[in-house]
């Protein structure tokens, strides 16, 4: 017999429903039911912050919240980043400052970078470094994803501006 | 036309790695694949009497369940195969019963879901025989401890020893004398990424592994020789590799992946099989960096020559021997540092114990052998009121040296260099005072240098492929570049396609790469060592080349394929040490400050400043970046990371426990300085960088330690606990 239910909400900007266990991670849901794998597993236990997502344009470890608790809520993934035909501004940061070597990381750190500039459109060093602490990276050492956080939050405020 | 060398070029894949497009193991997925769960020994040292698996199998969902009797020839190693597939009675290995560290692989379960696999792994019962644990190196090397190889005599590995001058006689010439015993911790390389595959059969019938690794033909021929098969019948392939640092050097999942593979083919079941490793299994699956006991006793005369220098080191190589005969050469070369000694001796020992195994971490046993030897220099010129950056000059090693090996260092070496820059460029020697600091908060500089190879060392045998098709009309429209170099994050594919850009005369949109894949390449030596950039760009050059001389005799596509053979090295002499150790070195020189809060013991790293001869920077960001990634790794073994093993057991298997730097633990300041010398042997001039910014930080930070509270630290990582304790030492007295 199996306990499975039936989640509806909104992913990436699209209606899902989809079939979940309700022991399980919204990571597996994500990466297992729904194909989802830009999200990452680097720990499983909310060390890493690989697996950064939004819910409620709140960021959260999808690797410790169910997959049951995203009912009727609106989720962000880093493949909701990007339309298209172009990159959201956080992630042309990255490419252009070289804010990844191997990337397992990036997904994590974009979404987390842009949870941070959507809140904070000036952060400090000293800001971003607080706000990405939840965040693993061993190969860049942070400092060129310090710096791609910068960028971002420069392209995003030049953007706002070009629409004014 | 613009060069396309020396310049910042966004790396090939980052387009996919920022918007989640990119696939790493984990994320390779297929409808109908079966899912994999490894049951581990869970003991250091324990004889398997039997193993029952019939509740297991019963489980729903179970496919199949196979043990060390189902391994066609059960044991494997980059060296030397001393290790079992899988552990316990049956197979055609001797000693294969015998789990030898916490690690050791038992059973696999392949099932329907991975939660079947872990229900039914569960359910196996082993009968086993607890054997004597032995933890100690020193222990182990004792002529009576008991053995972990029954066919063995001794658990020493290896024993390298170098004799070079007369040490016993040059100590009487000494002004001053510095003895030390230095130990270095374990570290784990935490990769973000778990270890995780998927296997196959491909339509050319052959089992295919797709897996993130460093060198896809030896992956491919530890499987063939695992499974009884030719290198033909396998194939490994590389999806993205979420970071190695030399963990992934020896194998974890590809042989038992291949196996299971090739089980159910034989059942006629064609299912892709998958294994995920969660953090825990990786911490505790693959290797370590080797922690070593370093006793070192050097002398200088009162002009601050150093006249000589005694090592004796000892590893702990763990249950199996992966590397450590080969990080033990460096290690060995290392101890005695950059530095023109006529009176050396040296004797290194590397010893199987039943801890987890040790192996490649970025530097290879370079780290270990600096900290002794620089902290060496470090004390000597403390002592003999001679500044650090002048004592180094008057003996380090230039063009022309013949160092303890007894043979001339390779052309270009520029330690003087790096070690002018860093000086110069921080002001050294720095005298002014902080007054502006609080009374407990302590400010220290400190300064260390290293050398490091470039390639595969002491005779291991170094080659590089590569094959590049030259398509178009009059004009050369497009080039295929194929080559196996792993791309781990470290940005080898964009140099790859940069340099064959370079060396075709084509812009970089026109290189379509084709790497990583062992059915469509040759051998082109693994990601380690430093050597990726260094050797494929010598292969690429050599390809072009005959390449672009078909291209001339009009063939279309004009094809090159070039093996390129560095200069041969030779191992050590058995009694002497005497060899050609290294084919090149890059070099580099750093300097650190530190505030230490001696109420907290609290460190805080201020700035560092990291001066590197790369001979050549194919592109600056990725060489900057690989500067500041060696630094931060450098930062978490000396100050944060500490891998607590008991009795064999490890204890911090999760990022909860074993902490790794996260942003706000790094140092505040990177500075990442890159020259340029050539490299009389590299392409285009070019070095190595991986590694070398590794090395010298344990020892600079420390003396900066040193400079800020008066005390040697000897040991690390420099956890507050231990900085309090020096303090309370030094203070109080033992
Ligand atoms: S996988 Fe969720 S925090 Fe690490
Ligand atoms: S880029 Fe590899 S973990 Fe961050």
């Amino acid at each position: 017999m199996s306990n499975k239910r039936v989640v509806s909400s909104t992913i990436n900007g699209q209606q899902v429903e989809f079939l979940t266990e309700p022991q399980q991670s919204l990571l597996e849901c994500l990466r297992d039911t729904l194909g989802l794998t830009g999200s990452k597993e680097g720990c499983n236990d909310g060390n890493c912050g690989a697996c950064s997502v939004l819910i409620n344009n709140r960021l959260v470890n999808a690797c410790l919240m169910l997959g049951i608790e995203i009912e009727g809520k609106d989720v962000v993934t880093v493949e909701g980043l990007a339309d298209v035909h172009e990159l959201h501004p956080v992630q042309e940061a990255f490419v252009l400052e070289d804010g990844l070597q191997c990337g397992y990381c990036t997904p994590g750190f974009i979404v987390a970078t842009k949870a941070l500039l959507d809140k904070n459109a000036n952060p400090t060093e000293d800001e971003i470094r607080f706000w990405l602490a939840g965040n693993l990276c061993r190969c860049t050492g942070y400092d060129k994803i310090v710096r791609s956080v910068r960028l971002a939050s420069q392209l995003m405020n030049d953007a706002k501006e070009g629409l004014q | 036309m613009t060069s396309k060398i020396g310049v910042d070029v966004s790396r090939i894949d980052a387009l996919d790695k920022v918007t989640g497009k990119a696939l790493f193991p984990a994320d390779l997925m297929s409808s109908d694949m079966l899912h994999m769960k490894i049951l581990f020994a869970g003991r250091p040292h324990a004889r398997v009497r039997s193993i029952d698996v019939g509740k297991a199998e019963s489980c729903p969902g179970v496919i199949a369940i196979l043990t060390a009797s189902d391994v066609p020839v059960n044991e494997y190693g980059l060296i030397n195969c001393d290790q079992p597939v899988l552990v316990g009675p049956g197979s055609n290995k001797k000693g294969a019963d015998t789990a030898r560290f916490v690690g050791d692989q038992i059973a696999l379960v392949v099932a329907e879901t991975e939660e079947a696999a872990i229900k039914a792994r569960d359910d196996i019962l082993v009968d086993w025989v607890d054997l004597p644990v032995i933890t100690d190196p020193y222990e182990a090397m004792k002529p009576d401890a008991p053995m972990l190889f029954e066919s063995r005599d001794s658990n020493i590995i290896k024993h390298n020893k170098i004799r070079a001058g007369d040490v016993e006689g040059a100590w009487k010439n000494c002004e001053v004398i510095v003895e030390s015993i230095y130990h270095t911790p374990w570290q784990e390389h935490a990769y973000l990424q778990p270890e995780a595959g998927i296997s196959y059969i491909d339509s050319d019938g052959r089992i295919t592994v797709e897996v993130a690794g460093q060198w896809v033909h030896e992956e491919q021929k530890q499987i063939a020789h695992a499974l009884g098969l030719t290198v033909d019948q396998v194939r490994v392939i590389h999806p993205a590799i979420g970071g190695a640092f030399g963990g992934r050097e020896d194998v974890s999942v590809q042989i038992v992946l291949a196996l299971a593979s090739w089980h159910l083919h034989e059942r006629g079941i064609s299912r892709p099989v998958k294994i995920v490793w969660s953090r825990e299994e990786s911490i505790l699956g693959h290797h370590k960096r080797h922690p070593y006991n370093i006793h070192a006793k050097w002398g200088a005369a009162s002009d601050g020559s150093i006249l000589a220098a005694e090592v004796k080191m000892v590893a702990d190589a763990g249950a199996y021997e992966y590397t450590s005969a080969k990080v033990l050469g460096n290690a060995t070369l290392q101890s005695t540092g950059p530095y023109d000694i006529p009176n050396v001796s040296v004797d290194a020992y590397a010893v199987y114990t039943n801890n987890v195994p040790s192996g490649a971490f970025r530097g290879f046993g370079g780290p270990q052998g600096a900290f002794a030897a620089e902290s060496q220099v470090n004390k000597l010129a403390d002592k003999l009121g001679i500044d650090v950056v002048e004592m180094r000059r008057r003996n380090l090693i230039s063009d022309g040296s013949i160092g303890q090996f007894k043979s001339v260092y390779p052309e270009g070496v520029t330690i003087r260099q790096v070690v002018e820059e860093c000086a110069d460029r921080s002001n050294w020697p720095i005298t002014q005072v902080d007054n502006s600091l609080p009374s407990n908060i302590r400010k220290g500089y400190g300064f260390a240098c290293a050398l490091k190879n470039v390639g595969f060392s002491f005779g291991f045998p170094e080659e590089c492929w590569a094959k590049v098709e030259l398509h178009g009309g009059s004009e050369i429209e497009r080039v295929v570049l194929h080559h196996a170099g792993a791309e781990c994050g470290q940005g080898a594919h964009t140099v790859f396609v940069q340099m064959t850009a370079e060396a075709c005369g084509v812009p970089i949109e026109c290189i379509q790469l084709e790497a990583a894949d062992s059915a469509l390449t040759k051998n082109s030596g693994s990601a380690s060592a430093s050597r990726l950039t260094f050797m494929a760009g010598n292969s690429i050059r050599g390809a072009v080349d005959l390449a672009l001389e078909n291209w001339q005799s009009e063939e279309r596509p004009a094809i090159g394929e070039y093996k390129f053979v560095p200069r041969q090295t030779t191992a050590l002499d058995t009694e002497t040490g005497e060899c050609d150790p290294n084919i090149t070195y890059g070099y580099v020189a750093q300097r650190v400050i530190v505030e230490v809060d001696i109420e907290t013991g609290h460190i805080r790293v201020v700035d560092v400043m990291s001066v590197d001869d790369v001979g050549r920077a194919i592109n600056p960001i990725q060489v900057a970046g690989q500067i500041e990634g060696a630094v931060v790794q450098a930062h978490g073994y000396t100050l944060l990371e500490n891998l607590v093993s008991r009795d064999g057991y490890i204890e911090t298997a999760q990022f909860s426990n074993y902490l790794i730097p996260t942003s706000l633990d790094v140092p505040e300041r990177v500075e990442a300085v890159i020259l340029e010398y050539s490299d009389p042997q590299g392409p285009w001039g070019l070095r190595g960088v991986a590694e070398m910014p590794f090395l010298p930080y344990a020892p600079a930070l420390i003396a900066a330690v040193h400079d800020a509270t008066g005390i040697w630290f000897d040991e690390f990582p420099l956890i507050p606990e231990r900085v309090l304790r020096g303090i309370d030492h030094s203070v109080y007295g033992e």
